[in-house]
């Protein structure tokens, strides 16, 4: 399955030992796309908005999409340290670097070990710290939650966008279970947060974007501020109408506003 | 043969209108349902049921499994500490602390080592892969369960074995720089070790290591498929052949003095799959890990995949779970065919053994027949409404008129 490239993956990037399949698309600054939860779905609308004004390099993560996990690769930090080396790979000084929802976190630990080849950072719907108390989560346990209430929470308009299995190829399928796999291996604990990350997040010294779906249950937009207040000279902004996937609810309000913030 | 009675202690108390109206008997189910006067009786009463064993000659099973309707032994340790100091004569099965929602084995392994000298060497311990609904109650990581289960396992061994002082273990899910339990266990090397799975390339890992297999409700076919790949991998690795006794089977079983009140006071424990497995999606097929990716198509689809093929093609659902549940067995998909079983049906499957001493004795040797020979019946005895003198009575009629015969088979070589 793995050499199995099928409908979704474009092309395949090449990092040490490891094979990611990836997506490129349009030209311009250089933006390095870390994705969520899901791969990044190459018919997504938001990839040819934004394809205008900006070369798209979004990789699946190891575990994600088609690209495969090596053994013992299964920490945030393996992940961090491949972003690491994919950024020392790529032809650019600086690149852009936009994470959304767990691709968020990646993106906020690689610009604080890595600013100096980061042109500007967008951080989406972002995982990766905790703000309240010790009883009240931030982040939804989309594991030990029903899936109809992760839908619900995950969506401005739930019954628009909720995954049909019933309608899916087998492949899509596949892809969809080997990014739900790799996410808990990844992410189950502690829970899509480093409890030692806002400490550093002052490190990061690039002009910073936190934007955030308004309608987003998976992780609120008061997580979205408290990020922006520990990034210095940061700015949040709200989609209207978004949950936790902005780019896929208001693909055009989403370019809209990275477009900005990049020309600005 | 070995006999073993198991209850699992439920508690089936619940109105059923709040049952219906939850999505999970399991896991998430408020403890506000179970009250604990009726908890405390509940737990004298299987307690009890252990001790009678203890008189009649039948071994005991301790299990464990959290925060649901289907038993209230969440701690395992708890309960094996009681059997240890009052029973008497008969061998315990702890089966199992489930071992890889533990944070550290070497406590565990200092459990076993306690009961097991207390018990003056009746211990054996089981090991169970867990799964479902106890990875929630446990905050454990469901995909990397089975790398975590074995280096437990690897690590309680050694604890259980080494007696030269402390020795180090940093392993990739386990750390502990200082291992040196006392006591150190009664029997030696250490006491005989279970694995409860029906997973081929589990049993085979299982068949490797030479522990008893034990297979918990999978019939004939699940049944014969996991021995099959315990004695292959056996053979593949040069080992020699083992006993029957190194094969356990675990089914619903009942005597009564005549063959229609056994089927029917025994079809009591049907509770068990009907009512006390209903598990919400995020604990059952949507599960990380609950499959091999390349099955969930036939797992996450609700409705066959349109215009797909008979065969070949992995889109019907039920056919396709079948396949899914052939090539991986996990424990999930077994019981979810299960849930709405009946007693004919359970009882054709080999699944529910019922009814007078001698239909019992006949339904049991068939299965022994039919999958090869084992040396262990692990009978669930106990579920659901069935009452304590309900229960008691079959146990006492199963010792009386069951046992001896089952006793006379002596273990022969497997395959």
């Amino acid at each position: 399955m793995m050499n199995d490239i099928g409908a979704s993956a474009e092309e395949w990037l090449s990092v040490g030992d490891i094979e990611l399949e990836v997506i490129r698309r349009g030209t311009g600054r250089p933006v390095l796309l870390l994705h969520g939860m899901q791969n990044v779905d190459p018919r997504a609308r938001f990839l040819d908005l934004l394809g205008k004004r900006a070369e798209i390099i979004a990789p699946s993560h190891p575990g994600f999409g088609h690209s495969a996990r090596p053994a013992d690769f299964d920490t945030v930090y393996d992940l961090v340290h491949l972003y690491l080396e994919v950024l020392d790979a790529l032809p650019y000084e600086r690149v852009t670097l936009v994470g959304l929802s767990f691709g968020g976190w990646l993106a906020a630990e690689i610009a604080i070990k890595c600013c100096h080849r980061i042109d500007r950072l967008v951080l989406v719907d972002a995982f990766g710290i905790k703000i309240s108390d010790r009883e009240t989560p931030d982040i939804l346990d989309v594991f030990n939650t029903s899936p109809q209430e992760v839908q619900r929470r995950s969506w401005h308009d739930p019954g628009k966008w909720g995954p049909d299995f019933n309608a899916m190829s087998d492949d899509e399928i596949v892809v969809r279970a080997r990014n739900w796999d790799a996410l808990c291996l990844y992410g189950w604990y502690p829970y899509m947060y480093n409890p030692q990350l806002k400490r550093w997040l002052r490190r990061i010294t690039r002009p910073t974007l936190l934007l955030w779906g308004a309608s987003d249950g998976i992780v609120k937009p008061s997580v979205g501020r408290a990020y922006s207040a520990l990034i210095p000279g940061s700015r949040f902004e709200l989609i209207a109408e978004a949950g936790h996937h902005p780019e896929i609810e208001q693909p055009d309000a989403f370019v809209d506003r990275i477009v900005a913030f990049l020309e600005h | 043969m070995d006999v073993w009675y198991h209850n699992e202690n439920p508690y089936p108390f619940v109105p059923q209108e709040v049952l219906d109206r939850a999505d999970s008997v399991r896991a998430s189910l408020p403890n506000k349902y179970c009250d604990p006067q009726i908890a405390a009786d509940l737990f004298e009463e299987t307690l009890d049921e252990f001790m009678l064993c203890d008189d009649l000659g039948v071994n005991v099973v301790a299990i464990e499994h959290h925060a649901g309707i289907n038993s209230l032994f969440g701690a395992n340790p708890l309960i094996l500490g009681i059997l240890a100091r009052q029973t008497r004569k008969v061998r315990i099965l702890s089966m199992g602390t489930l071992i890889s929602l533990r944070p550290d084995p070497v406590r565990v392994a200092e459990e076993y080592a306690t009961a097991d000298v207390i018990s003056r060497g009746r211990l054996d311990i089981g090991f169970v892969k867990s799964g479902a609904s106890e990875m929630a109650s446990n905050n454990a990581n469901p995909v990397n369960n089975i790398e975590r289960y074995w280096e437990a396992i690897d690590l309680v061994t050694k604890a259980l074995t080494s007696q030269e002082g402390p020795f180090s273990w940093e392993g990739k899910h386990y750390t502990h720089r200082h291992v040196n339990i006392w006591p150190r266990p009664w029997q030696q090397p250490h006491p005989p070790l279970w694995a409860a799975t029906g997973d081929p390339e589990t049993a085979s890992e299982v068949g490797r290591r030479g522990m008893v297999n034990v297979l918990v409700l999978r019939g004939e076919e699940g049944t014969k498929r996991a021995w099959a790949a315990y004695r292959q991998a056996r053979t593949e690795a040069g080992l020699p052949k083992v006993m029957t006794d190194h094969f356990a089977y675990a089914a619903l079983v009942y005597v009564g003095d005549t063959h229609e009140e056994g089927v029917q006071v025994g079809s009591k424990l049907l509770w068990f799959l009907n009512t006390s497995l209903k598990m919400a999606p995020q604990y059952a097929q949507f599960l990380p890990g609950a499959v091999p990716s390349q099955f969930a198509p036939q797992v996450y689809r609700t409705v066959p995949k349109p215009n797909a093929r008979a065969e070949g093609e992995a889109g019907g659902n039920r056919a396709g779970v079948a396949d899914a549940e052939k090539l991986v067995a996990p424990a999930i998909l077994n019981v979810g065919g299960l849930t709405s079983i009946n007693a004919a049906q359970a009882m054709e499957r080999g699944i529910l053994f019922a009814g007078s001493p001698d239909t019992v004795y006949q339904q049991i040797m068939d299965f022994y027949g039919k999958v090869g020979g084992f040396g262990h019946l692990v009978m669930i005895g106990r579920s659901g409404f069935m009452t304590h003198a309900e229960a008691e009575k079959g146990i006492k009629l199963f010792a009386k008129e069951v046992l001896p015969r089952l006793k006379e088979i002596a273990p022969v070589t497997a395959g």
